[in-house]
């Protein structure tokens, strides 16, 4: 794209490319996202761009491959406009007929269509689909129709107007106020009002300053920044443009993690698009403002998603967070001013500029304003990216959005904040998900994960899982953190293989407060939060596992055993066979039997077993 | 004339130099703060979080670290409330837990009221205070000690394993490790319920003033204000000047 040097140039560019996109008869587009991209959506898009050729439909007919379109449980997703047939599970072999019938014509392929799977109707459109129709997606719409290496779709869709409008009619505080009045709280998991923190920051000493976005997503089951950066990346680096046009920043930067492959190629494509476009340099738009964007990736480290962290890794060093005495807003990256705000954030500010800060303060509730993205994942039918009013019940995000259990089985407790948050049980669903309702029930927003869990799941287990996890990913820097998150790991241990006794309880709260009040960072501050929310939520089945030695669940190894119960089993050897340990004998034929001092308790042969012969004591 | 700052520390008012920090206030007004990290002229890291206090703001309390806390005029602290005192006993417990081997660490738990330990013995031989990478790198300039990995894997090390020539040897880390005093065998041992005389006869002052400096024998092994500020900045004034000559000298015959 050509260099626009001013504010006429980019209004022409867009005209322009409207009448262009007029001229597209079909528009076929393609979900590239990570989840697609896993069962395989690029054999489908080579499949769509040969058969258009074949067909001779190239010119009639715009390819287009977009971000996450959020539905992943059903990819690789395939989506026919105008009409917006919506296909699922595309294999590269289905595309021809796809093209055959929905491109060249106006049909549909209806074996490929979703079916509702309560009310076995087919549903035809994303606007018949109940997964749709229950959110309000705000940010999440765009990544349909944005390819996300292409500013021109970007443009397209009105691109960069709240940047132009921002430029040419708002004064930096009055930016600040817009953003403040429409009570925008940071995504990353804090809630912390963004515009008081822009105020801040452009209130702090010295004349340099940073805007930095956060996209070290690392919550297990989380992956609303990496849909976010990977499908919409110009929204991000717009609303960046526009926090540093309100803080008086020049330079800035994406903090992106490594393991994000694709959102860090396609963040690298778009800054250099957006710098060709000259939408980033030096005199943007001819306006006199500049701001230029560089990309930093991160090495792994969950500790640096905490902005300290992060700032040190930025500067070269070693990814730990340091006191927080002086606020970053006031010593920051390299000792200057930094703002730093999370992926989600930044794209709602754009959105924000272009609707009014009435219009974002419509939506949620009195501390929580506008949509939040949430990633549905777990023992939950429909998994994918979400996203919702704040405000909205995590009834509705987990049976209407998510559709319920997978194959029948209840419902028991949803995890929401990943390692910092809590696990919320079935009587809490009713509570609005916001910022502070969920902090009171002992849980977070965080930064959006969501992990439904069944009643297959133990829930001291759970606890260990996460404590795990912050065990390793702990810096290790204050002792509250390293040692203390150390000691409650063993003390959960103890209680999952039969050693727990009933002080254990008192002492993990002890050590739980401890670290929580004590800790250097945020991470450690909230690290016990998955121990004291199943305590408080679930004290009965750590009862169970001090007193009777029993998991009610069966999932923790130590305190259950594998039978086969003669009856049901038929002797066909299956388990046998499929047994690691060889722990399994038994004549063809005649029932099995497990010898319970060579089992490891893996559960193969019960995932293995058809006759359900397989029972967890 | 340095700018003087009024603040209150435990309903005490207290005056210190502007660029202070809460615990150097505290300290130099004989107002007990435990600490382990804390190193006097060397930056605070705010790692071993023993000298936290509740820095009272309106209606709200906030817990933070003494060491890395500056003071500001008209500051409310409470360095010793009982939640406080219950947080840093949390504190001290895990510590000497891991490293029940240090006095230094014993007598900040014995100070600190601890007297049963609930947790398995570790026989770990750092707690990761980072007092020697700090003198290391911040007063020595050698850098010959860094911290390596994350999580429970951190240890210290020389860089890549192998001890640098930046490093002269002086030992500065070892006087300054606080596992390098030899524990005394009373208090923390396992299964061991009761103090040592000399412990016990301390931890009786220091009951009946808590919060105050007695100037216990307990400070000493840890460095404590009251024992090492004097000490340990005469012994690293020696030490620089010892130093100083040798590269001088090593100067003039290179």
């Amino acid at each position: 794209m050509q260099k626009l040097g001013c504010v006429a140039e980019l209004d022409g560019v867009r005209e322009e490319l409207a009448v262009e996109r007029q001229a597209a008869r079909k528009v076929v587009t393609v979900c590239g996202g990570t989840g697609c991209r896993a069962p395989g959506c690029m054999p489908v898009v080579e499949a769509a761009r040969r058969q258009l050729e074949r067909q001779g439909l190239t010119d009639s007919t715009r390819l287009r491959v977009t971000g996450c379109h959020g539905f992943c449980e059903q990819g690789p997703i395939v989506v026919v406009d105008p009409g917006g047939l919506f296909y699922r599970h595309v294999d590269p072999e289905d595309v021809g007929e796809i093209i055959a019938v929905s491109v060249a014509r106006d049909g549909a392929v209806e074996r490929l269509l979703y079916v509702d799977p309560v009310e076995g109707k087919v549903r035809p459109t994303e606007s018949d689909i109940p997964f749709y129709v229950a959110q309000d997606r705000v940010l999440l719409d765009q990544n349909r129709v944005v390819d996300p290496c292409a500013i021109e779709d970007y443009i397209a869709i009105g691109g960069y107007t709240a940047l132009v409008k921002v430029l040419t009619g708002m004064t930096p505080e009055s930016v600040i106020e817009e953003v403040k009045a429409s009570g925008l709280r940071g995504r990353g998991g804090g809630g912390f009002p963004t515009g008081r923190k822009w105020e801040l920051c452009r209130a702090a000493h010295g004349t340099e300053r940073f805007v930095i976005c956060n996209a070290d997503e690392g919550d297990p089951g989380a992956f609303m920044d990496q849909g976010i950066l990977e499908g919409n990346p110009h929204s991000v680096l717009e609303g960046m443009l526009i926090g540093a046009y309100a803080i008086g920043a020049r330079r800035g930067y994406v903090y992106v993690r490594h393991e994000y492959p694709l959102a860090v190629h396609h963040a690298h494509v778009a800054v250099a698009e957006a710098q060709e476009a000259g939408l980033l340099g030096d005199n943007i738009l001819g306006t006199g403002f500049s701001f230029d964007v560089r990309i930093a990736r991160g090495a792994g480290a969950f500790i640096c998603g905490e902005s300290t962290a992060l700032m040190a890794s930025l500067e070269g060093g070693v990814g730990e967070p340091r006191p927080k005495d002086v606020h970053t807003v006031e010593e920051g990256l390299w000792r200057r001013p930094s703002n730093l705000n999370n992926v989600e954030t930044w794209a709602n500010v754009p959105r924000i500029v272009n609707n009014g800060a009435a219009w974002f303060a419509a939506k949620g509730t009195e501390g929580s304003k506008g949509t939040k993205v949430f990633s549905l994942t777990g023992q939950v039918k429909n998994t994918g990216l979400i996203e919702v009013a704040m405000g909205t019940s995590l009834r509705t995000i987990v049976y209407d959005i998510g559709g319920g259990g997978v194959n029948g089985h209840r419902i028991k407790a949803v995890q929401t904040g990943g390692p910092s948050g809590g696990c919320l049980p079935v009587e809490c669903f009713d509570l609005p998900v916001d910022f502070d309702t969920l902090a009171e029930a002992g849980s977070m927003v965080g930064s959006g994960g969501m992990v439904v869990m069944d009643e297959r799941t133990c829930m001291v287990d759970v606890a260990q899982y996460f404590l795990r996890f912050l065990q390793d990913e702990s810096c290790g820097k204050c002792v509250p953190c390293r040692l203390g998150i150390a000691r409650m790991l063993e003390v959960v241990t103890d209680i999952a293989e039969g050693r727990g006794t009933e002080e254990d309880l008192a002492l993990l709260e002890d050590v739980a407060e401890t670290v929580a009040e004590t800790s250097l960072c945020a991470l450690g501050k909230t690290a016990p939060n998955p121990v004291l929310s199943t305590l408080r939520y679930f004290r009965s089945e750590y009862g169970t596992h001090i007193r009777e030695k029993r998991c009610p669940a069966g999932v923790c190894r130590a305190l259950v055993r594998y039978e086969i119960d003669a009856e049901k089993c038929t002797g066909c050897g299956v388990c046998l066979r499929a047994c690691p340990h060889e722990a399994i004998a038994g004549e063809r034929k005649q029932a099995h039997v497990i010898s319970a001092g060579v089992c490891v308790k893996c559960g193969i042969c019960r995932d293995e077993c058809k006759f359900d012969a397989v029972a967890i004591l | 004339m340095p700018d003087i700052v009024k603040l209150t520390i435990d309903g005490r008012t207290v005056y210190a130099p502007k660029e202070a920090s809460v615990l150097e206030a505290a300290l130099d007004s004989g107002i007990c703060i435990p600490t382990l990290c804390h190193v006097p002229g060397l930056t605070p890291n705010g790692v071993c979080r023993l000298c936290i206090v509740e820095l009272v703001e309106g209606k709200r309390e906030k817990i933070t670290t003494s060491c890395t806390l500056g003071v500001k005029e008209g500051m409310v602290i409470r360095a010793n409330s009982p939640k406080v005192m219950r947080l840093r006993r949390n504190i001290a417990e895990l510590l000497v837990a891991e490293a029940p081997n240090s006095k230094a660490i014993q007598d900040i738990a014995v100070r600190l009221g601890l007297r049963k330990v609930r947790y398995r013995f570790h026989e770990a031989e750092c707690v990761q205070c980072g007092r020697c990478v700090r003198v290391c790198g911040e007063h020595w300039r050698s850098h010959a000690l860094g911290f390596v990995g994350r999580g429970d894997q951190r240890k210290v090390m020389h860089p890549f394993g192998a001890r640098p020539k930046s490093c002269r040897g002086e030992e500065a880390c070892v006087d300054i490790c606080p596992m390098t005093i030899t524990p005394c065998i009373g208090p923390m041992g396992p299964g061991q319920g009761r103090l040592c005389g000399v412990c016990e006869a301390q931890t009786l002052i220091a009951d009946r003033f808590p919060g105050t400096c007695v100037s216990c024998t307990l400070g000493r092994s840890f460095r404590c204000a009251n024992h090492v500020w004097l000490g340990s900045k005469v012994e690293l004034a020696k030490a620089v000047s010892r130093v100083a000559s040798k590269v001088s000298a090593e100067e003039v015959a290179g």
